[in-house]
């Protein structure tokens, strides 16, 4: 390699967010003064391609709402075409921004109906949000998250000593070297834990949740339940699992999930559900009715599951 | 981390601080420069909790040896542009601003193009990486693609996309 292949490679490795290795590149300039050249002459131009490139990339098309667009537009897609599109458009949905909002001292993320977005945390943890989803960071503690509302999937980097804390709806899960999804939505949250392991209320409950466990709390009742850790998240390629969720439950994560609205009737509201759920398209929240044992309308604000 | 933390962590790394500043050319104006370093990091303190202090200051350090880099360039340049314009009309260089908007707009256009150009996979990577500044290592995870792709097709991008960026400042 030359020089300039060198220093274009140095370039290129210090614009990782994560890049810690200083004394190599030290130790690589100090071995020829014509290095730090090429390292400054091209480290100048790549800070200067910032006026000629957009301050941020396109914002992410969410794969049911463009579908639901392209239905409006009388084109209709296949239910193959679409489940290629929604891998396609799981990878696409995380290559959000990771724009953050900084509101009075705290960090605030947030996603919209239907959106996802990964956010890489500064000590290389990763949380990837569902759609409608409010996570509060607490810009004094980098280990600590708190969600208010919506779905996250927590990929913590352990550390022993200051390990990883979420707050979710009054109570405390604390990481214990882990990856872990978390819905909080009407007063219920569930926990389910794919790799290492987490302690619910480490300060009063302790009640740890290894890989494949599940942790469902609602009012001042807490289950402790089963799942198969490679279907934790799964909505992460566009598949709901649910696993005796009630109808109201399955209905929101549609929400969160499509961007559509919906919701289900009183009757139907308490009723479980256990299934695999794959969509995103309008046509598809129609056509769950049979497999969800209700019948859906559309109404004027979106969708309904009522009774049969 | 407290500004005296980050003091601490400097005094500590001082000999490692000073040996990268003169690597980068920074010769005997070294321990000048590392005064500078700290006059900086205390008049902008980080705003956000930094997970590794040592590291960022090294980027401080980097940061200051660029804009260093710079300005010796920029002066080097009015010095030449000086002994031009002695023999040009006087004024032109100030241009009208509305043009130079539109060779903004051009030349994002033209590096758009030119990034799309390379193929689709390489400019994402590189957008995601540049632009929204996602460590090579999750571009991979996200892509489902392995490092060493995500690094050459980087290096791929950055070269065309510097190469460009030099042809429009030598107009």
């Amino acid at each position: 390699m030359t020089t300039e292949d060198e220093a274009l490679d140095w370039v290129i490795r210090l614009r990782d967010p994560g890049f810690e290795d200083w004394e190599a590149f030290g130790a690589w300039m100090a071995g020829d003064p014509a290095r730090a050249e090429a390292y400054h002459a091209l480290a100048i131009a790549e800070e200067d391609l910032g006026e000629m490139l957009p301050a941020e990339t396109a914002p992410v098309v969410v794969p049911s709402i463009a579908d639901a667009a392209r239905l409006r537009h009388g084109r209709r897609t296949t239910r193959r075409l679409w489940l290629g599109g929604a891998l396609a458009a799981s990878v696409a949905a995380l290559v959000g921004s990771n724009m953050l909002d900084h509101r009075g001292g705290d960090i605030s993320v947030a996603t919209a109906p239907g959106e996802r977005r990964s956010v890489a945390l500064a000590d290389g943890s990763r949380m990837i949000l569902n759609g409608n989803t409010v996570v509060r960071l607490d810009s004094a503690d980098p280990r600590m998250a708190t969600l208010d509302r919506g779905e996250v999937l927590f990929e913590i980097r352990h550390d022993e000593k200051n390990p990883f804390r979420v707050s979710v709806g009054g109570d405390q899960l604390l990481d214990v070297g882990t990856a872990f999804n978390v819905v909080h939505e009407h007063g219920v949250t569930a926990v389910q834990v794919s790799e290492g392991a987490v302690m619910y209320n480490p300060d009063s409950d302790a009640v740890r949740l290894d890989a494949g466990k599940s942790l469902r709390v609602a009012g001042d009742q807490a289950v402790v339940g089963s799942v198969v850790p490679g279907d934790v998240a799964a909505w992460r390629d566009g598949r709901l699992i649910s696993d005796g969720q009630t109808m109201a439950e399955v209905a929101a994560h549609l929400s969160r999930y499509t961007g559509e609205r919906v919701s289900a009737t009183a009757e139907v509201a308490n009723r479980p559900f256990r299934g695999v759920l794959s969509l995103g398209t309008r046509e598809d929240i129609a056509a769950l009715g049979p497999i969800l044992g209700v019948a859906v309308h559309r109404t004027p604000k979106g969708w309904e599951l009522a009774a049969r | 981390m407290a500004e005296s933390g980050l003091e601490a962590i400097l005094m500590q790394n001082r000999g490692a601080l000073l040996r990268f500043i003169a690597a980068h050319g920074g010769g005997e104006e070294a321990e000048d420069i590392l005064q500078e370093l700290w006059m900086r990091v205390r008049a902008n303190p980080p705003t956000k909790p930094i997970a590794q202090p040592l590291s960022y200051l090294y980027r401080a350090a980097n940061n200051l040896m660029l804009d260093r880099y710079r300005s010796a360039k920029q002066a080097a340049k009015r010095d030449s542009d000086w002994s031009d314009s002695a023999v040009t009309e006087p004024g032109r260089s100030d241009e009208p601003s509305t043009e130079r908007g539109l060779i903004a707009r051009e030349q994002l256009d033209i590096a758009q193009s030119e990034l799309d150009a390379l193929g689709e996979r390489t400019a994402q990577i590189f957008r995601r990486h540049r632009i929204d500044g996602v460590a090579q290592r999750d571009i991979a995870q996200e892509l489902g693609i392995s490092i060493s792709t995500v690094e050459s097709d980087l290096r791929r991008a950055y070269r065309a996309m510097i190469d460009l960026r030099r042809r429009f400042d030598e107009v």
